[in-house]
């Protein structure tokens, strides 16, 4: 376990940088751990009530469970709500059966997202991603720009000296803050335990499996454990070698599919 | 609690970096269990043979074109937690590199025994001594290249050491490597039994970190929030202590009062110490860009210093204006005057007062700056360091050397 209360410093800087550098903010959540902690990070750096949209990307295809615990914490912590869903994608028919998994999240999350931007203007998206999570999420800047076409320009990421995080450099384009990047996924339980942080219950075990990662319901599978509270969660954190998003199907599909995701603007 | 130190590999390209950090998250065992399935898929698919720099490398580019373009961090585990920050070693990716070493406590500078010192090798030495990194380890790699022979060990070693002490390092540890078979990474050598010195993983558990010196107050103001009755400033205690009832002294704004309330959301504490992000109540208008500190050790507001700088894109001219930013305090700042320009794979000076300084070469600069507060890099690090940008891009970092000129 690293400092806890050092990386919650860390992450609340960010987080008060994000809303003193750009005029319209907002940040994603997915229910899942990481973006609930973001958004009890946001509470902290805000003094309880934040102060910006959190957004839904709803793909239509989240498990049950996860809507019910939206709508209990929506409620407790007075969230400003946005919902966004590609509507004109899941009328055509994309779903997870089709062929692409690329083209699948591509449709559902990355363009959902982007008419979202387009509606609202959103100048900073703040999102719950980890480099420990995945190699491409690992090269990630802190505060890492997309272009006017959505899309992470990794070739040229901007040179983020200590705390002085690059702006945006042109229209129409928009800020992906990381307050966690440099979380692990054990420093996320350890403070989801010790901040008796809400977690959606898919992530404990029942009959032998639970969800590490949480994505949508028919790309994302359970791995086994035994562990069905917080603290047990923690033990096995300490010794597993399974990979975190050994279950989340659209990694694997086929080599550094999640960098051509990531590149057309992907969380 | 785990002590985490992180420690950033540099080095000329191709000296094997990230084969280093690939070989010792193999021979630590640090790697999850689908790693090496997942690498084995993607070598099919591209017709290539493995490489330890595979457990790293993420980029479709940089697998392809076998070199690293973009800097990452890996964990591992040995006495301490370590964070291993990988950097690319082309000339053309030093905002990158300079992106991760900006975070280390601890740099490990990789040299080929067959290739010796190269044009990064000292450039990435010289930038990490400005960075104000003090521990080097140095790793003297490919020894497999050199028949494990001790003479083209000592050779390298003494060139490096030379280059090191040249630039301001005093460096005690070199380490003969050699990251594609394994020896003395992770695992002590059975080739070279004329070493009798520690690994590279024993020789970072043995590194001691510097001792934290006292330091006066400096609490960098980053917004001011209007909440119900109070106004709350909301800021990070970058160096020395803060309590409740201290009279502070605000600059540039030049405000001064006392603290009535810390806010540790949603605690109220008494006191507050280096690296905490709290909220304040002090009666009185402060704005982001202020820094607050001690009535007895206070910040001082200046409008021109000298810093050492390294230019990162395009040209730095005597009389141009670029963005400042030191601390949240940002601001147009003139060029006035260009006392050396230094080339930054050597440290040494080019030219004296100069007009006008190239990519890639540090130069040491009077800037002429609106009212902001700035200390020397060598006593407050954190107000010590900014960056300069132009059309919204970073494209020079500098540190103070002088606060007042």
């Amino acid at each position: 376990m690293l400092d806890l209360k050092e990386l919650e410093n860390e992450s609340i800087y960010m987080l008060r940088e994000s809303c003193a550098e750009f005029k319209k903010p907002a940040v994603l959540w997915s229910m899942g751990k990481d973006s609930t902690a973001v958004l009890w990070l946001c509470r902290k750096a805000f003094f309880g009530k934040i102060p910006f949209p959190v957004i839904h990307i709803d793909t239509s295809y989240k498990f049950k469970q996860m809507y019910q615990f939206r709508s209990k914490l929506v409620e407790e912590w007075g969230l400003d709500l946005l919902v966004t869903r590609n509507e004109e994608a899941l009328r055509d028919g994309v779903g997870p059966h089709i062929e692409d998994k690329l083209d699948c999240c591509t449709k559902l999350k990355t363009e959902a997202l982007k008419n979202c931007l387009d509606t609202y203007g959103f100048d900073a998206l703040i999102l719950a991603i980890r480099r420990d999570e995945h190699g491409i999420r690992a090269k990630e800047r802190y505060f890492s720009p997309r272009d006017e076409n959505f899309q992470w320009n990794y070739k040229d990421q901007p040179l983020e000296m200590w705390e002085h995080f690059q702006g945006l450099t042109g229209i129409r384009t928009h800020m992906r803050v990381h307050p966690i990047l440099h979380w692990r996924e054990l420093d996320v339980w350890e403070y989801v335990k010790k901040e008796g942080i809400p977690t959606n219950p898919m992530y404990f075990a029942r009959n032998g499996k639970r969800y590490r990662s949480l994505g949508c319901e028919p790309c994302t599978a359970p791995v086994e454990s035994s562990a069905n509270t917080v603290n047990k969660i923690v033990d096995e954190l300490r010794t597993t070698k399974v990979a975190e998003r050994s279950g989340r199907a659209q990694d694997k599909e086929k080599a550094f599919i999640m960098q051509k995701l990531r590149a057309l603007g992907y969380m | 609690m785990d002590v985490n130190i992180d420690v950033v590999i540099v080095g000329h390209v191709d000296h094997g970096k990230s084969t280093l950090i690939g070989r010792l998250l193999y021979d630590s065992e640090t790697l999850p269990e689908d790693k090496l399935d997942e690498i084995q898929i993607i070598l099919e698919e591209y017709r290539k043979q493995f490489q330890f720099a595979y457990f790293l490398d993420s980029f479709e580019e940089e697998f392809k074109e076998e070199r690293t373009i973009d800097t990452t961090r890996v964990m591992f585990k040995g006495r301490n937690y370590y964070t291993i920050i990988d950097v690319p070693g082309h000339t053309e990716f030093i905002k990158n590199m300079l992106t991760g070493a900006c975070h280390a406590q601890i740099a490990s500078l990789v040299v080929s025994a067959s290739d010796g010192i190269q044009e990064q090798t000292g450039r990435h030495a010289f930038l990490i001594h400005m960075l104000g990194i003090k521990t080097v380890l140095v790793a003297i790699n490919k020894m497999d290249l050199v028949d494990y022979s001790q003479a083209a060990f000592e050779k390298i070693k003494d060139e490096t050491a030379n280059l090191l002490a040249s630039l301001g390092f005093s460096v005690t540890v070199f380490v003969p490597i050699s990251a594609i078979e394994g020896d003395n990474i992770y695992t002590p050598s059975e080739r070279m039994d004329w070493y009798h010195g520690p690994t590279l993983v024993q020789a970072l558990d043995e590194t001691e970190p510097e001792a934290a010196s006292e330091k006066p107050l400096r609490f960098v103001v980053q917004d001011v929030y209007h909440l119900d009755a109070e106004k709350v400033t909301v800021g990070r205690i970058e160096c020395g202590t803060m309590r409740k009832g201290e009279e502070l002294v605000f600059q540039p704004s030049g405000v001064r009062g006392k603290v009535h309330k810390i806010i540790d959301f949603p605690e109220e504490v008494t006191d507050g110490k280096a690296g905490d992000s709290i909220g304040i109540v002090v009666g009185y208008e402060t704005r982001r860009g202020d820094v607050g500190g001690h009535i007895e050790t206070p910040p001082k507001s200046v409008d021109r210093f000298l810093g050492e700088v390294v230019l990162i894109e395009g040209t730095l001219k005597r009389g141009d204006v670029f963005s400042i930013k030191c601390g949240t305090n940002r601001g147009e700042c003139l060029v006035e005057e260009i006392r050396e320009r230094i080339n930054s794979e050597t440290g040494e000076v080019i030219e004296e007062n100069s007009t006008e300084v190239s990519k890639n070469e540090a130069a040491t600069v009077v800037f002429k700056t609106p009212p902001m507060v700035v200390d020397n890099f060598s006593e407050i690090p954190q107000l010590g360091r900014f960056v300069l940008t132009r059309d919204g891009r970073n494209v020079a970092l500098g540190i103070v050397l002088e606060s007042m000129v």
